[in-house]
């Protein structure tokens, strides 16, 4: 596979108007993990094969239906990254057997949610980064385990109301950062992305096509179902993400962190906040003042140490 | 044996609804089953879940195929396939549809032997995935129905079922439960147990014998790429996007990308296409459009003023 793609995510005109994924998905109306994904397909496109983890994303492929032109392997929760080593490994020995031709080569792509990446799948990605897996990783992240109704996972945020979090004050611990987690592996590349600013991810899907190397993506997934909105707010909620900083748009690669959309003026985060369901008791039925200030202290610290913004 | 089932969209509550009925069965003294069918449970989705209600073990398991009382809450799903709602019914069963029109005219429509009956909808809602309180009315409703299931006995499963809500949402759905019930007491008895299926009255399908072949070949290889646009789930659609094309300014790509599913595809001549087929009417598009091109509205009128225009 030819490794050199040229950058030509210039303009929003330059996004792609026709769609490779299939239509007909059991994902739920406005799923903001099935966003992220079409806009990565359209640009990676049908030269994949796609090891999933249990999740929400694995009903996409229910025999004989299936989105994806390619191939699909489905993979217990914590084994994504070793069923792409098994895959590449594979097509690795029939190239060199030149039992397959390089322009037969496929890129192996791990998608899972984030109970798998944040969770219980950690050690096997970690091992996969460990030996330098040639893969790409992304991880739609919904903040629980949303297929099997939203329990809290690694990545719920601090105060989210979860089917087990459903004390007054919501999930009490804090979100893990994967980012940080991942980028200490110092794979190829490490990203955070969100379909709701589709230039930004299609440069970074448009760069990773160039490299070899685990190359790791965590796309922020706003999920109507999971965090109680209706469906049609997904794409506004995904901006407010990163305008108020919730959801720093940054990569990683060769042991440098560089953010990629700086939000000028921050927004409050209670504007991202009261947009969904599973903060509604930070407003109703009065004001939590201190909760929403801690949130808004935990992100004002985070872009001060970034000192970027 | 009571053997129930509560059609309706996802959201729309039907599992709350077998759960209310399920719980108030288990305090009438009855042994209960109660479940959603598991599936794509999405919003919008046609969804059903069945309660089964005896006073010895039950001992049959899954869906209900012959059901004594059918309980739907949302009408546009009785004529749609996918939905199942007539399935198994017979002149034993009784249909009980929340809708605007007539029992007499469902009754023609559907050409059934089974009773009719008309949950008289009362909330006028745009988005049919957000009729508010159905669930709980259903569930009033085929309370009454049974006639074994006392006043209280709901309110007090009601009040089980929906306590996590606040206070005044729980208040206002026993409101409108109790009204469901009290307006459906004059059929008390209507729904009556279904016999036990027996042995010996069990029709031998036809069967076609087929020989055992390798099982390299027998199992169906699908090679195909993007099969999933066979289902269509434009059926889980309650409110349908429409482009107002004087108003596309043809940017070509806001509604194309932004659709979660895909469903925009933009044509040659620049302006977007919505596939109906699939739309499952989330209505981001409708959000980001820059210049409002694209307007919605309820799928029931779309289809009725479709019916309209080539009738």
């Amino acid at each position: 596979m030819s490794k050199q793609s040229p950058l030509h995510f210039h303009r929003m005109k330059d996004m792609p108007s026709t769609h490779l994924l299939g239509t007909g998905t059991p994902t739920c109306a406005g799923c903001g993990g099935l966003e992220t994904l079409h806009t990565i397909y359209d640009i990676l496109g049908e030269k994949t094969v796609f090891v999933n983890a249990a999740g929400c994303m694995t009903l996409l492929s229910v025999y004989p239906f299936t989105p994806f032109r390619g191939g699909w392997l489905y993979t217990s929760m914590a084994s994504a990254p070793a069923g792409a080593q098994g895959v590449r490994d594979a097509l690795d020995i029939l190239l060199q057997k030149k039992k397959l031709s390089p322009d037969e080569n496929v890129e192996v792509v791990v998608i899972t949610g984030d109970g798998a990446a944040y969770g219980m799948g950690m050690s096997a990605t970690s091992g996969a980064m460990d030996r330098n897996l040639d893969f790409i990783y992304l991880c739609y992240d919904n903040e629980g385990y949303g297929n099997t109704g939203q329990q809290y996972s690694p990545a719920t945020p601090h105060a989210a109301r979860t089917s087990t979090s459903r004390g007054s004050h919501g999930y009490p611990g804090y979100k893990k950062d994967l980012f940080a987690i991942w980028a200490a592996h110092n794979p190829a590349y490490v990203a955070t992305v969100i379909a709701a600013e589709p230039l930004d991810l299609a440069k970074k899907i448009e760069k990773i096509k160039g490299m070899s190397g685990p190359r790791m993506l965590i796309s922020l997934a706003p999920c109507p179902t999971g965090w109680d909105y209706d469906p049609q707010l997904s794409v506004e909620i995904g901006r407010l993400a990163v305008q108020t900083g919730v959801w720093p748009l940054k990569e990683y690669s060769d042991g440098e962190v560089r953010h990629t959309k700086v939000p000028k003026r921050r927004k409050p985060v209670e504007e991202y906040l009261q947009l969904q369901g599973r903060f509604r008791h930070l407003f109703e039925p009065q004001r939590d003042a201190a909760g929403i200030a801690e949130i808004q202290s935990r992100i004002d610290a985070y872009w001060e140490r970034a000192k970027v913004g | 044996m009571f053997r129930i089932r509560f059609h309706g969209r996802g959201g729309q509550g039907m599992k709350t609804a077998s759960r209310i009925l399920g719980t108030a069965f288990f305090n009438a003294g009855y042994e209960v089953q109660d479940a959603p069918r598991y599936g794509a449970e999405r919003r919008g989705a046609p969804i059903f879940a069945y309660v089964r209600a005896d006073k010895s073990a039950i001992n049959e398991r899954g869906v209900i195929d012959r059901p004594d009382l059918v309980c739907v809450a949302d009408d546009t799903l009785v004529g749609m396939p996918a939905a199942g709602v007539v399935q198994g019914m017979d002149a034993h069963t009784v249909l009980l549809i929340n809708s605007h029109e007539t029992a007499a005219t469902w009754q023609q429509r559907l050409n059934t032997e089974a009773r009719v009956l008309i949950l008289t909808a009362t909330e006028d809602v745009e988005d049919r995935a957000e009729l508010p309180y159905i669930g709980s009315r259903c569930a009033a409703a085929a309370a009454a129905l049974t006639n074994v299931i006392e006043r209280e006995t709901l309110v007090a499963a009601l009040t089980e079922e929906l306590g996590h809500l606040p206070a005044d949402v729980i208040t206002q759905n026993r409101d409108i439960a109790l009204r469901a019930f009290d307006d459906m007491k004059q059929h008390a008895g209507l729904v009556t147990p279904g016999s036990m299926p027996s042995a010996s009255d069990y029709d031998r399908p036809e069967w076609i014998e087929m020989p055992f072949d390798n099982a390299a070949i027998s199992n169906l290889a699908i090679h195909a790429g993007a099969t999933s646009v066979l289902v269509r789930t434009g059926l889980w659609r309650t409110m349908r996007p429409v482009i107002n094309y004087p108003k596309c300014s043809g940017c070509a790509w806001i509604c194309s990308t932004y659709c979660p599913d895909g469903a925009i595809n933009v044509r040659a001549d620049g302006y977007p296409e919505i596939d109906y087929d699939h739309c499952k009417g989330c209505l981001v598009c409708v959000a980001q459009c820059p210049p409002h091109a694209i307007e919605s509205i309820p799928e029931h009128v779309a289809r009725e003023q479709e019916a309209e225009a080539s009738a």
